[in-house]
């Protein structure tokens, strides 16, 4: 081993660690040395080596400040890369969320609802705002129109046909004033339709605050 | 126009180099002066091996690929990366968008350098 050789690889070795003074020592320390694995085993397969052939090496690999320059860029994009993990966990149960709050409450009454609220909660895909606008539009979700449907058809009298004489056949409502019935119907309507607007939208923010994340 | 032509480069590799990077451990696991080898071997593709080796590390720290030490047969340890689940997938996804991409410029390049 030529000691002139020796010599070409420390200097190269000393520039690059004065190139990596600013980083950490830990990661300064696993670059430095990986880099002169890679001379050691590059110095392995010349033979007989001589200078030219060192030289060859070194410039093969690249001006220290290159290296440092790469290392440097990918230091700085670490905490962006290292975002997106915990966001995918939740991901799955964030959907599972919305599905109960707009129709838990019509498979289990109140408990499936409830499940749905907790779990839009305890989620990090929602600012709070969004999380109390999701549990007041509207409470129950879709389980408090179906409910008022429910108890208006139940209590409403039975509805006959008559024929007229004129030929065809009337519809004849024996109790309940029609224009309570379209109330009912309308806010019954605009409650079920303000839940699933308010999910969707919970859903489209999810999407773009995970989009945002991972970006 | 050199100089020019030198930053595409340089913008074209960082996209792309490291996975080439992930394509070489598709099947086997290569410990690092094998692995910047056979990335260099191929022309256009490595201007300074020693730069494969920060991108290494970040591929670790990102989880795309995993390492171990191992004992070579001749010299000191040597470490080893293989592809994590997350690389392979990393890997799969790459590969449909850079067809779509490759196709896309294609279209356009080389219909106009044939006439």
């Amino acid at each position: 081993m030529s000691t002139s050789a020796d010599k070409l690889v420390d200097d190269y070795l000393d520039r690059l660690e004065r190139e990596l003074a600013d980083f950490p020592p830990a990661r300064r320390r696993e670059l430095v040395q990986e880099i002169s694995e890679h001379i050691a085993e590059a110095r392995a397969g010349l033979e007989p080596e001589n200078e030219a052939e060192i030289r060859n090496l070194l410039d093969r690999l690249g001006d220290p400040a290159d290296i440092a320059a790469e290392a440097r860029g990918s230091l700085e994009e670490q905490p962006a890369t290292a975002a997106p993990a915990p966001e995918r966990r939740s991901g799955a149960l964030d959907v599972v969320a919305l599905v109960l709050i707009l129709i838990g409450g019509v498979v289990i009454p109140v408990v499936g609802w409830l499940v749905g609220v907790v779990l839009l909660w305890i989620s990090s895909a929602w600012t709070a705002r969004q999380k109390l606008l999701g549990t007041l539009v509207v409470p129950g979700g879709l389980a408090l129109p179906a409910g008022i449907l429910l108890f208006a058809t139940s209590s409403e009298s039975a509805c006959y046909q008559q024929p007229i004489l004129g030929g065809g056949d009337e519809m004849i409502c024996s109790s309940g004033s029609t224009g309570g019935q379209i109330l009912g119907s309308i806010v019954v309507a605009l409650l079920g339709a303000a839940s699933i607007a308010t999910v969707i939208y919970l859903g489209r923010r999810m999407g773009r605050n995970a989009g945002v994340a991972a970006a | 126009m050199v100089a020019a032509q030198d930053a595409l480069l340089t913008q074209m590799r960082r996209g792309t180099l490291q996975y080439c990077v992930l394509a070489l451990l598709a099947d086997e696991e290569r410990y690092g002066f094998d692995l910047v080898r056979g990335l260099a071997e191929k022309d256009g593709m490595v201007t300074s091996e020693g730069t494969i080796y920060p991108l290494l590390s970040r591929l670790r720290r990102d989880g795309l690929v995993e390492s171990s030490w191992q004992e070579s047969p001749s010299g000191p340890p040597r470490r080893y990366y293989r592809l994590t689940d997350r690389g392979r997938s990393a890997l799969d996804g790459f590969r449909l968008e850079w067809r779509r991409f490759r196709d896309a410029v294609d279209h356009f390049v080389e219909r106009k350098a044939s006439k």
